[in-house]
């Protein structure tokens, strides 16, 4: 993990720990209805203040909490046009999974990658610290899975040249 | 099996099988291969007599560039008149094959090299304009060359494909082919950026490929193809053009066979392995995926209690 990396995730994990400070709350506009107030922003005392935090202009979290969800959206690094293809592709193969994901959001918030909406349900059903530990995994492991793939990539590239111009020699 | 065959291997397995004396039977059979080419191989007549056609989509083309004499020059005593719906044919009589196995593997491999030496005409027409062209420019200095024998010969064009085309020009101490290749989607255009820069560099990068065509590539039409007809230049990125620079060592007569074997490759070799790299990145998210889903479910909870029981098999009641 590199030195800028550390205190970065560091952050993230004990922002999101304490955003996660979530309780059942009922809607207050329409009787039986119980919804994510971060989605539904119906009233602005429900909303708390949201929370940016970036390591640099291309990777940044925002953590948006209100009193009964909390929605972290995740802004991965793309440096060049095969990264942003990458990155693409794996987010929409995740957010058509989302299903199975319980947290995962179908759609990115504008400007960023990948979202997560995480009610009180999920942190009732759930245990909280692993689902911060699983969106810290996942920030770890997505950053090094899209170089592992874009250096996939240029090896292959490299050594498929490479074998087709051997035979002219 | 990184590089492509030359021949088409299915061709050559049943050919194989019914000269071996294997006991006669009809066959009709629609065989593809790349680039939209089409072979038919039936029995009309008798069981013996193989009709052999081939469908090609730019075989006019090929006409014009000598690909009849080639064909000739190839399959001389078999050829027929084309089968309707196809450009060429040929009959093989398994009653009247060559003796001896050497001919016959001979035979069965050039016929199953029908395509390649249908596409080679224009490349060996090139090769033929590239020696007259360097005869007449060794006859004079660089300053004092006519026009002609500076330029070089024509642009041949062959639209083997819907859009895409290859071009052909011989000068007098080179012979530059070019593809034009048209990426259907984002990911294809930028993997396929990557995959022809890894193709530009390779030649500087390792020792061993110096000998090897100079390879160039551009997302508008090469200075060559000026003033030729039909070019598409759409401009969003989406057509490339990959120049493959022949030198003079490339196109001996020993070594000219090869060469034009090994370039017709080029466009599906080159797609091939795109292909390949999206369904191996694919797979990889796949299971990355699979992981993290693994991860989130390690956030519930152990099932709780499960019912406990004593050793003799009695079982704890909560009190409510």
């Amino acid at each position: 993990m590199s030195q800028s990396l550390r205190p970065y995730l560091q952050c993230v994990r004990s922002s999101l720990t304490a955003a996660l400070a979530i309780s059942n709350f009922a809607s207050q506009t329409s009787e039986r209805h119980n919804v994510p107030e971060i989605e539904a922003a119906s009233s602005p005392e429900l909303l708390l203040n949201p929370l940016t935090v970036s390591r640099n202009e291309n990777e940044k979290v925002l953590i948006e909490p209100s009193v009964n969800s909390v929605r972290v959206s995740i802004r991965i690094k793309q440096a060049d046009e095969i990264e942003h293809i990458l990155v693409h592709k794996f987010t929409r193969f995740l957010t058509m999974r989302a299903e199975s994901f319980f947290i995962l959001r179908r759609k990115p918030v504008k400007g960023y990658d990948i979202s997560f909406l995480i009610t009180n349900f999920h942190t009732e059903a759930m245990l909280k610290h692993k689902l911060v530990d699983f969106i810290l995994q996942f920030m770890e492991e997505v950053d090094k899975e899209i170089s592992e793939m874009k250096l996939f990539l240029n090896a292959r590239a490299r050594f498929v040249a490479e074998s087709f111009l051997t035979p002219f020699d | 099996m990184l590089l492509l065959d030359y021949e088409n291997i299915l061709i050559r397995s049943l050919l194989t099988e019914r000269f071996s004396g294997a006991p006669p039977a009809s066959i009709d059979q629609i065989v593809s291969d790349f680039d939209g080419v089409t072979f038919h191989l039936s029995t009309p007549e008798s069981k013996t007599k193989i009709l052999i056609s081939i469908n090609v989509k730019c075989f006019r083309e090929l006409v014009q560039y000598g690909a009849q004499q080639v064909l000739e020059r190839e399959y001389g005593p078999y050829i027929v008149a084309p089968e309707p719906g196809y450009d060429f044919s040929v009959v093989i009589d398994l009653e009247s094959l060559p003796d001896d196995q050497e001919a016959k593997d001979d035979l069965i491999m050039r016929l199953a090299l029908m395509k390649r030496n249908a596409m080679a005409a224009p490349f060996e027409k090139a090769f033929d304009e590239f020696a007259q062209l360097a005869e007449e420019a060794s006859r004079y200095t660089s300053e004092s060359a006519p026009q002609g024998v500076e330029e070089g010969g024509e642009v041949m064009t062959i639209h083997y494909r819907e859009e895409e085309a290859i071009y052909i020009k011989a000068s007098h101490d080179r012979v530059t082919v070019i593809f034009s290749t048209v990426f259907r989607e984002e990911t294809d255009r930028i993997f396929g950026k990557v995959f022809l820069q890894e193709f530009v560099d390779a030649r500087r990068r390792v020792l061993t490929l110096q000998n090897a065509p100079q390879v160039l590539f551009r997302n508008d039409a090469p200075l060559e193809l000026a003033g030729v007809p039909g070019l598409q230049d759409a401009g969003d990125g989406k057509i490339s053009y990959i120049t493959f620079v022949l030198f003079p060592r490339h196109l001996t007569p020993q070594r000219r066979y090869e060469t034009i074997s090994h370039i017709q490759t080029f466009r599906d070799y080159f797609h091939y392995h795109i292909k390949a790299s999206k369904a191996y990145i694919h797979t990889r998210m796949r299971k990355r995926t699979a992981d993290f889903l693994q991860v989130l479910n390690r956030a519930r909870p152990e099932n709780e209690e499960r019912e406990r029981k004593t050793a003799s098999g009695r079982t704890f009641r909560v009190q409510g």
